[in-house]
């Protein structure tokens, strides 16, 4: 086997070049997945047949015709919340352990149609939250960079396997910072794109109005060309956005002179101060921005207090009423973390989350003034490297306001990229935020960093220590 | 939304929705809800009673065609 792991923007050249049989980068994958992950726990399905299946396909279409796109012929996977038809889909949970439906989430259906390589269904918290838990059927994902290590969630599998580089992309769903968690942690790129996007259907609830669902890579380049196949409007989904779709790769590599970045100091050094490690990425990032002509600014809005607030309460509330009627049936078969939080979202009253949605409005129209005449807007994603995964606080919503929320509140996209490695040679990020719809500013920005600095010539130990030829 | 949790008030909400946790799991919810309760007075500021919320209501191409 192949010991580099490819991009997908790599392997999409070297497909297209027939340099690379997408059967040979289907296998790499699958000899990566049995090496590692008896110790990540970053599938709970494997779909092997259905793998090598796909890939002989794609590689006879492709000597053919040549690739119809970028996708085609690259191994996937997908968060185990997206419908697959014909494929168990558990949502992490023992209610649904022989689910298997009908019909492709539209996601899904997307991917398949542009020529993707399906490895499998990926480890999630259960229904999207609560993790990690270790009362569930399956255990939790485990972080390659040391596995002693949470992911962060509740997209947990999927970060975990594009970092092994036991996929090339795949699928994460963000209602709180559940893409851009897991992307921050195990060192990868994720974007939550602007709300409505990309098709919910097919894809289990956590929370109505802040899900998302997007791409997880190792670049930011990558989930580029990943939004390219998933965006679009889907009459399926009520909050679809119906929009030209843009070239979501047509900024890259054009360079940032110029660009305005502006910087919420206050919420990563004042309102959840973050890490000595976290900071120092963030520091350099900015440094990298200013060298490569960039002009900072400094945003101020309301404490990340009362975005947290608003979008627990709203997040909390929409759970409670997506899983009301198990909670009142059969409440003991959550796991203990998702019972715990589903039974107090049912605390919350009416006019509470009225309140929160009225909130809602204003902390939006605040966020809309602060990035007028700016291009992106930056602050962390996590508030430090991963956290032993026995030491995950099972409140830790309330222990520290989250940096990703205030995006899922607002709607806006956000994505988070690797900034380097802080203690224990653990991954920190930074999260940039976007104006709605503005991917290709986001990704430009991003792909700008990766490029100016060498965090994508590193791997896990783990993959090189294990994976031999 | 009281911080200061009673047994009685405890008692009406979990009738209210329906659920009926194990003791151990009220005597957590009785531990967090002051958490839950700051955070629902957090979301409340001066506002007319004019100001909406987010989730507006709107007609999409479909209901047009």
């Amino acid at each position: 086997m192949s010991d580099a792991i490819p991009t997908i923007a790599e392997a999409a050249r070297l497909i297209a070049a027939k340099e690379l049989s997408p059967v040979e980068l289907t296998r790499d994958c699958l000899a990566r997945v049995h090496a590692l992950d008896g110790e990540l726990h970053a599938f709970v399905h494997l779909t092997e047949e259905r793998a090598l299946a796909d890939a002989r396909a794609a590689e006879r279409a492709i000597m053919a015709g040549g690739p119809s796109g970028p996708l085609h012929g690259i191994p996937i996977g997908l968060k185990d919340i997206v419908d697959t038809k014909g494929i168990t889909t558990t949502c992490g949970s023992k209610f649904l352990q022989d689910n298997i439906p009908d019909a492709d989430a539209a996601c899904a259906g997307k991917l398949a149609a542009a020529g993707t390589v399906l490895m499998g269904k990926l480890t999630t918290h259960e229904f999207a939250d609560g993790g990690p838990s270790f009362d569930l059927p399956a255990p939790p994902a485990r972080n390659p960079w040391n596995t002693e290590h949470f992911t962060a969630g509740s997209s947990s599998g999927t970060g975990a396997a594009v970092a092994a580089g036991l996929i090339l992309g795949g699928i994460g769903t963000d209602t709180g910072g559940s893409i851009r968690g897991p992307a921050a942690l195990c060192g990868i790129a994720g974007i939550k794109p602007t709300y409505g996007l990309v098709s919910r259907a097919g894809v289990a609830p956590a929370a109505y109005s802040l899900d998302h669902i997007g791409p997880m890579a190792w670049t930011a380049e990558d989930c580029a060309l990943m939004l390219q196949a998933l965006a679009g409007h889907d009459a399926r989904d009520p909050a679809s956005a119906s929009r030209p779709i843009p070239d979501y790769t047509a900024l890259l590599g054009r360079g940032i002179k110029g660009l305005k970045i502006g910087v919420i100091h206050h919420f990563h050094e004042v309102d959840h101060k973050v890490s000595e490690g976290t900071q120092r990425g963030i520091d350099a990032a900015l440094a990298s921005f200013r060298d490569l002509g960039a002009e900072l600014r400094e945003v101020q809005l309301s404490p990340l207090q009362d975005w947290a607030a608003c979008g627990s309460l709203i997040s909390m509330t929409e759970r409670a009423a997506a899983y009301e009627e198990w909670s009142r049936t059969r409440l003991g078969d959550f796991s203990e973390r998702l019972r715990s939080r589903l039974i107090l979202g049912a605390l919350v009253s009416g006019v509470d989350y009225v309140q929160a949605v009225r909130r809602r409005r204003e902390l939006r129209a605040e966020l809309q003034r602060a990035m007028s005449g700016l291009d992106v807007v930056l602050t962390a994603t996590q508030p430090a490297e991963a956290a032993k995964i026995d030491a995950v606080p099972k409140w830790d919503l309330f222990d520290k306001p989250g940096f990703t929320m205030p995006f899922n509140v607002a709607g806006y996209p956000a994505i988070s990229v690797c900034a380097g490695f802080g203690a224990g040679g653990l991954p920190v990020a930074i999260q940039l935020v976007g104006k709605p719809f503005h991917e290709p500013s986001l990704f430009r920005v991003a792909d700008a960093l990766e490029k100016a600095t060498p965090f994508r010539s590193q791997r896990p130990a783990l993959v090189s220590d294990r994976v031999t030829a | 939304m009281q911080s200061d949790l009673n047994d009685a008030a405890l008692d009406y909400l979990l009738a209210r929705a329906g659920l009926d946790p194990t003791a151990e799991q009220r005597a957590e919810l009785k531990t967090v809800h002051a958490a839950l309760a700051a955070m629902a007075e957090r979301v409340r500021k001066p506002r007319g009673r004019m100001a909406e919320p987010a989730h507006g209501y709107g007609f999409a191409e479909e209901d047009l065609a």
